[in-house]
């Protein structure tokens, strides 16, 4: 610069007004203050939507079960139960309860002497008298012979049967894990499956329609108020195993055993089309195979390897499977009538039962009418569902919890909120009716489990999970780094220059 | 175990008031061009309604969707390969479209609506036969029911809706035949079933498989599954013969007949002016009373069209032994018959945003030709009405274009859902629009007639505008560009012949229909009536053409980030330092 141009009139730089220092630091504080400002907004519409879900609630239900009261009533004007003989059985049963805490989990066990049947104005009082045989009748009665009555100990251990059926030393947890996961609606599929038709005989059709009414209906007009049931069955022409049946030699003829590994392995998934995918409900399937002309007999061995009369067997939560072995004289084309179907349908029944967790009655007790269920076993079953239904509602609300506390960048949305909230007031439902209906109980305590699960898999708790915070920060370094280092640049130039000038004043002050 | 009460039954079980039977057929026609067209067709029909769902020749998986979603008339076909008209005439069955294509028409009444059943039934299916049909969404859903008219013989009262999506992209292969394989009562075990060797089928030059489901009477469901395949034998050979068996075509033969099929036949269309032999014998047909066909006999060309057909019935013929069928010509032939209607269709247009749509038709007959067309265009590309331009040798002819109906692609999609019943199917624009969805553009629909005259090329083009797409929008391998759907070209009324596609489609249905012998007769009527205006006897797909859009650099989100923040700090470094700096006089 010339220094002429300075003496040639030129305004003096520090005398102007925006250059003064006041007005500098007002422009450099009104950027921090817009910028200090904005920081909540930032921190606002950037974070994650995570609601507070109702964790004390959730915490506090894991310590909750509902009670189911069961009265029952030993009928003491006919003759047979005395005070004495009551107080004993109902003794017992105390020592039962405090000797197995678990198979009683959620009951409460009243037993009172009490008038003749129907007295009782409790509809769910079950009640016991002495007759001539030990069967279990209609509207929740027993009764039992004379022989069983004399003896407390029988009659309790009857009792504990009928009303605790589960877990007891019986029922290993082998066969408890058999039962399917419950669902309001179960599909049931009957397959008919030709291992080869081709060859010589084939099974070209069976009344199905005609067997299931005879068998199955039962069961299923019984349970209507459990399980929605949609049948349908298919008939196969071909489906080959997956393994090769061992050959054994037994008398004369070639027969074929299935070893107890090749059960495990019998389904094959790959060649069978068991099942459409049109709805989620879940399928229990029930499978005739007829094997080929060259693998008769088909016979299932034991564990030694010998073969045994049985030619049905279950897979546990899936479906059961009868092996039907034809006459090798019978004709080329066979149509299975009704009166055929018979042992078959009678083995489905029974797989149907146990994989829907129907109790069997205890040794020596019949069924009045044997077609149908007991309201005992019903009523046993109605409360065994409840009580999973709300285990799983208790386990899955508390896993959703956890999850979203260890899990900060998961997103939590009104509806998971809502679900959660929901499914608590089922449960709270379920506690409350479960002392009126165990009906009524079981069918909140499915709602409740519905609600959850629904909560538990909503699509939008994974939605930032792939996005990290990282991510984030690469988007917005670019931008912030270069504009806050001119700022925090000027603004500690400022601070300095105001320091320096202080110290100059005190200086000029003291001086 | 009981006392077994063995019943034998006839093949058809007659289950009280329902039945189901199944049929499978093998059509074999030589074509000129020295390939084979193979066309198996498996019927499965059940009669009357079924009130529960307990089969024994339907399949279980299909009938329990079409009863979930309430379908009256499904049409499923997943193709590969373009059907060449010019070479092979009219295919055996019409469905032809390259990749995937569905249409369903859906009653009203029942408890979820139109849409939602068919987002279920695309699902459904797309679960079922392993194909990509869940991506057949309202962006490529449109509804003309002018080209897809219903076709069950019984229909039920209520109005009904249709629903039409084409993915030309969808490539069929193995993973789609497996399951189709599943749904026929043999499998591929036996019966004419055992020829679908998929190593040979997917090596043909064109194949596809198909599924047609219509209604018949009294609620009743008839299925047919449709595999159609062409093959070239003089390529499998490695010469030039066009010799062909089941051995060398398929790499089977069939050992074993269905036991549960009613009925199950071969037959072979004979070629008429070669010299060939065939083996086996066919049986003597019940019309042919004439000499037995030797097989190194020339067959005269001027024998009646029903005795060019050979037929055999497997399960007789099986018993015997292995049933190979196969044809030998003594001498290599090639002659050229082309068909009365050549279609190109093109895409051109050098830059990414805008092109041009155009078709070329050619009349290679002696009467003029009026055909419906119907494009069927993806929201991402914008075809401009008012540029569409027909020329005849280079001079225009807007008048041989008529009817044009065009919906352009619109958001939210106001594609009209056309509702036909029964007694008004004869007026098919009776329109009942219906907003259905909700977010998403439709794709545009233009139909139009245009009328060929005779011996001449007609020329179609249209600009079309290409959208640019968000980089979300995208599809993974955005590079390889967007497949726009083949046209279609399909039969329209025309005077004089007031149902003329149906006649057409009767006279298909006989079983002695021979391509050749039904153009020839075509034209032995024009040659009469020079004026009479014809039209296709069956719908004609083009192949699909592949837009090139203009694809971003994927990188560019961050790219743009980095830019933009760069622009931004440096304006906001030069107006902060302007705004702070402090000015001083240096004395120098």
């Amino acid at each position: 610069m010339d220094p002429s141009s300075h003496k040639s009139g030129l305004k003096n730089p520090a005398s102007l007004a925006f250059q003064s220092d006041d007005t500098r630091r007002l422009i450099l504080g009104s950027y921090w203050v817009v910028i200090l400002l904005a920081l909540p907004f930032w921190w606002y519409t950037t974070s994650i939507e995570r609601l507070s879900l109702p964790a004390d609630r959730v915490r506090s239900q894991l310590d909750q079960e509902p009670r189911f009261p069961i009265l029952v009533q030993f009928d003491t004007e006919q003759a047979g139960f005395n005070s004495a003989h009551i107080a004993d059985v109902s003794s017992l049963l105390r020592k039962s309860i405090q000797s197995a805490p678990k198979r009683w989990h959620g009951l409460d066990l009243h037993i009172s002497p009490g008038q003749s049947r129907g007295s009782t104005n409790d509809p769910y009082a079950y009640s016991i008298a002495v007759g001539a045989s030990s069967e279990v009748g209609p509207r929740r009665h027993l009764t039992i012979s004379e022989h069983v009555a004399n003896s407390a100990s029988r009659t309790s251990e009857i009792l504990a049967d009928l009303i605790a059926p589960y877990s007891t030393p019986r029922d290993s947890p082998i066969q408890e894990q058999r039962v399917a996961q419950y669902a309001p609606r179960y599909r049931l599929a009957f397959t008919l499956l030709n291992e080869d038709a081709v060859s010589n005989q084939s099974i070209i059709g069976w009344d199905v329609q005609g067997a299931i009414a005879e068998h199955l209906s039962p069961i299923i007009v019984k349970l209507s108020g459990v399980h929605n049931f949609t049948l349908e069955s298919q008939v196969q022409f071909h489906a080959p195993l997956a393994f090769e049946p061992r050959p054994i030699g037994i008398s004369d003829r070639d027969t074929f055993g299935l070893t107890q590994e090749d059960l495990t392995v019998f389904i094959n998934s790959a060649e069978w089309t068991l099942s459409s995918s049109v709805s989620n409900d879940p399928v229990l399937h029930f499978v005739l195979f007829v094997p080929s002309a060259d693998r008769k007999p088909l016979h299932i061995l034991d564990g030694f390897g010998h073969p045994t009369n049985l030619n049905a067997f279950l897979l546990p939560q899936w479906g059961g499977i009868f092996i039907l072995n034809t006459p090798s004289d019978a004709p080329a084309k066979l149509h299975l009538s009704q009166a055929d179907l018979q042992p078959v349908f009678s083995a489905f029944s029974s797989q149907l039962s146990a994989l829907l967790g129907l109790p069997p009655l205890p040794r020596g007790v019949t069924s009045a009418d044997p077609s149908i269920l007991s309201d005992w076993q019903l009523d046993a079953l109605l409360r065994r569902r409840a009580l999973e239904n709300i285990r799983g509602t208790q386990d899955t609300l508390h896993s959703i919890v956890k999850l979203v506390d260890q899990i900060n960048n998961m997103p939590v949305g009104r509806g998971v909120r809502d679900d959660v909230q929901d499914a608590l007031a089922a449960l709270n439902q379920a506690y409350e009716i479960a002392a009126a209906s165990p009906l009524l109980a079981l069918r909140w305590s499915s709602e409740a489990l519905s609600l959850a699960s629904r909560a538990f898999f909503n699509p939008g708790m994974l939605a930032l999970l792939y996005f990290p915070a990282e991510h984030k920060y690469a988007v917005y370094t670019p931008l912030f780094a270069s504009i806050a280092v001119p700022l925090v640049v000027a603004l500690g130039k400022e601070v300095w220059a105001w320091r320096r000038n202080q110290r100059a004043q005190r200086e000029s002050v003291q001086r | 175990m009981v006392s077994w009460s063995l019943l034998v039954v006839p093949l058809v079980v007659l289950g009280g008031v329902w039945c189901e039977e199944y049929e499978e057929d093998l059509v074999l026609r030589p074509l000129r061009d020295g390939k084979v067209s193979s066309t198996f067709t498996f019927t499965t029909v059940l009669h009357g309604a079924d009130p529960a769902q307990h089969y024994t020749l339907f399949p279980l998986p299909l009938g329990q969707i079409l009863r979930e979603y309430a379908i009256t008339e499904l049409h499923l076909s997943l193709n590969a390969g373009k059907w060449n008209y010019d070479a092979w005439g009219y295919p055996e069955h019409p469905a032809v479209p390259t990749g995937a294509e569905l249409w369903a028409w859906m009653p009203d009444g029942a408890a979820s609506t139109i849409d939602d059943r068919w987002a279920g039934l695309r699902n459904a299916l797309a679960g079922l036969f392993c194909a990509s049909l869940g991506s057949l969404d309202h962006r490529r859903t449109s509804s003309p029911v002018q080209a897809y008219p219903l076709q069950s013989s019984h229909i039920p009262s209520a109005p009904h809706h249709l629903r039409h999506a084409t993915l030309p992209s969808e490539h069929v292969c193995t993973e789609n035949l497996t399951p189709f394989l599943k749904l026929l009562p043999c499998k591929s075990r036996a019966g004419l079933a055992r020829l679908l060797n998929p190593q040979r089928l997917f090596d043909a030059d064109w194949h596809g498989l198909g599924v047609h489901v219509l209604s018949t009477e009294g609620g009743g469901v008839e299925m047919k599954l449709v595999v159609q395949a062409v093959f070239d034998p003089v390529r499998l050979s490695g010469g030039k013969r066009r010799d062909w068996s089941f051995q060398s075509l398929f790499d089977r033969t069939i050992n074993a007949a269905c036991p549960v099929a009613s009925s199950s036949s071969v037959r072979v269309f004979l070629p008429e002016e070669q010299i060939f032999s065939l083996s086996p014998e066919p049986e003597p047909q019940p019309s042919d009373e004439s000499q037995p066909r030797d097989e190194s006999q020339p067959h005269d060309e001027s024998q009646p069209h029903d005795k060019s057909l050979a037929i055999y019935d497997v399960p007789t013929l099986v018993s015997h032994g292995p049933l190979d069928v196969a044809m030998q010509w003594t001498t290599e032939h090639a002659f050229q018959y082309p068909p009365p209607l050549s279609i190109q269709r093109t895409l051109h247009g050098t830059s990414q945003a805008h092109g041009a749509l155009a078709c070329t038709l050619t009349n290679r007959g002696p009467a003029p030709l009026r055909v419906g067309y119907l494009e069927t265009l993806p929201a991402l590309v914008t075809l401009w009405a008012h540029t569409i331009r027909v020329e005849v040798g280079g001079v225009g002819r807007d008048d041989l274009l008529t009817d044009l109906i065009y919906h352009p692609s619109h958001s939210p999609s106001p594609f009209s859902s056309h509702s036909s019943s029964p007694s008004s199917s004869s007026s098919p624009q009776t329109h009942a629009h219906a907003h259905t969805h909700t977010h998403g553009p439709s794709p545009s629909l233009l139909q139009a007639t245009l009328t060929l005259p005779p011996y001449s090329t007609l020329r179609l083009t249209a600009e079309l505008s290409r959208a640019f797409l968000r980089y979300t929008e995208h599809p993974p391998d955005a590079m390889r560009g967007w497949d726009l759907p083949g046209a279609v070209f399909f039969p329209v009324p025309v005077p004089g012949s007031t149902d003329s596609a149906s006649s057409f489609n009767a006279n298909h249905s006989a079983p002695t229909f021979n391509h050749s012998a039904r153009t020839d007769s075509t034209y032995a009527q024009t040659d009469e009536a020079h004026a009479h205006i014809h039209t296709l006897p069956y719908r004609m797909h083009t192949p699909a053409l592949l837009a090139d859009l203009p694809t971003p650099d994927f990188s560019m989100p961050y790219n743009v980030i980095i830019l933009s923040c760069t622009l931004v700090t440096l304006i906001f470094g030069s107006v902060f330092n302007v705004l702070t700096r402090g000015w001083v006089v240096v004395e120098v």
